[in-house]
């Protein structure tokens, strides 16, 4: 017991007192998994918006696939990656294996079926009076999906923060596809399970701390969304 | 009496294999108003919806200027003088001055005539305290008023209205008729649903019931 305090009063000193190598970890996790929230949403929240509203044969076994997709384990992922972008692989001339690129692509797996998914329920959860009223009130396409999204922000807001939480505690795929490289590729998830391996169990801590501070903080920020939203529907 | 400013000919459409609307022709005219009596499920609603562009007919067409042609051709130019308003008005999350602004960002007014617009349509409907309110926080017939004032604002050559003061008390109702009857005045072509005709008396030009998917006058 008096072991763990100890630990856990070296990791509060290591991030109190800005432990360089543990706060680059902490960048490079964010700057990551940051890249990989905003490539996707724009394109998984069009698609959601497409799978609700195109209503073309299949929407219905997309939307399905996408949701089965949610709990898939991201060592798969990073392994499936893995395949494509190795030497040998159809990828691995773009010689991405390694480096802060394909953890982008792979966290962006992750989090894609995420965000389609309950960016499909935000969005079904809109009164189909928005796109008409949006319509004929000479809104062109573009716009009136805009209104739509803006209706439905909680939502909305509440699937990209999911999708982030997802991809930020994530460690198959950076393990696997980043290769934990000091400095590049290491971050906050391959960094915990590399200190715990060599017993280094402070670095481990104060990291993990982290972790838990921005889950408690993006649960906290989702009750509050969540809140809001009873406030003004 | 005047040119009509659309012809909607030979109007069909199905739901589940049952055919709600049998070649319907609707004329509309600029400064008239046009009641729609019907049981509900006749295809009301479809049928504005239609001549609104938020509904696909089957088949239709459409004369303007003289010329007839399938309502695929027309209807991207008329859409944008139309306009639908629902039974129950829809009013975006926002204040009433932004849901009434919302359309005149589509039209090629400056940022100032806007302003402008916006200060005399609030005033038109007596909306002017109400302006920094939130839209949905407001009671029904005050939510239908901004959602009147939010299609005038646009001039539009039509206005099709569904249901108009259904669920509305007498006072907001006779509020409501006096806005339609200032519209209708200013030359817009009105059209309107309605279970109980009396309330539009002196309103309505002429009245149609919708049966068995067609117009009987």
């Amino acid at each position: 017991m008096n072991g763990l305090l100890l630990t856990t009063q070296q990791a509060l000193q290591l991030l109190l007192y800005g432990d360089a190598e543990l706060w680059s970890i902490v960048l490079l996790s964010f700057s990551v998994s940051l890249k990989a929230i905003l490539l996707t949403t724009p394109v998984a929240l069009l698609l959601a918006f497409g799978l609700h509203h195109g209503n073309f044969p299949g929407s219905r076994f997309i939307l399905a696939f996408f949701n089965s997709l949610l709990s898939v384990p991201t060592v798969v992922v990073g392994l499936f990656l893995y395949v494509l972008l190795t030497r040998q692989g159809p990828f691995g001339d773009l010689k991405l294996l390694f480096t802060q690129s394909a953890m982008v692509i792979g966290q962006m797996f992750l989090c894609f079926p995420v965000l389609v998914a309950l960016g499909y329920a935000a969005i079904q959860s809109a009164d189909r009076r928005v796109w008409e009223t949006a319509r004929t009130l000479g809104a062109p396409r573009w716009f009136a999906i805009l209104t739509i999204f803006y209706e439905v922000r909680f939502g909305l807001l509440a699937a990209v923060l999911t999708g982030f939480g997802r991809v930020i505690s994530e460690v198959g795929i950076s393990m696997m596809v980043g290769g934990n490289i000091m400095g590049y590729t290491r971050n906050i998830t391959t960094a915990i399970a590399l200190e715990t391996s060599k017993g280094e169990f402070a670095q481990g801590i104060a990291l993990g701390l982290v972790l838990l501070s921005l889950a408690f903080l993006l649960t906290a920020f989702l009750s509050y969304i969540q809140s809001k939203k009873r406030v003004t529907t | 009496m005047s040119e009509p400013l659309f012809v909607f000919h030979g109007i069909e459409k199905t739901f589940a294999e049952v055919k709600i609307l049998r070649k319907v022709d609707l004329s509309l005219f600029p400064g008239k108003c046009i009641l729609l009596t019907g049981k509900n499920g006749s295809g009301k609603t479809t049928l504005l919806k239609i001549i609104a562009g938020l509904e696909k007919p089957e088949k239709a067409e459409i004369e303007l200027s003289g010329k007839s042609r399938c309502w695929k051709k027309f209807m991207p130019i008329i859409r944008k003088e139309i306009i639908y308003l629902h039974q129950q008005a829809f009013l975006f999350s926002g204040s009433v001055e932004s849901n009434v602004a919302y359309g005149l960002r589509f039209t090629t007014l400056t940022r100032e005539q806007r302003r402008e617009s916006l200060k005399k349509a609030l005033e038109w409907s007596g909306l002017t305290e109400l302006a920094k309110q939130q839209a949905n926080t407001l009671s029904g017939g005050v939510q239908q008023r901004v959602a009147f004032t939010r299609a005038w604002i646009l001039k539009p050559k039509v206005l099709l209205l569904d249901e108009p003061v259904s669920n509305m008390d007498q006072e907001s109702r006779e509020q409501a008729c006096l806005l339609m009857q200032q519209m209708k005045s200013s030359g817009m072509s009105i059209v309107i649903t309605s279970h109980v005709p009396q309330y539009f008396d002196g309103l309505a030009d002429v009245q149609y019931d919708l049966a068995n998917g067609q117009l009987l006058q």
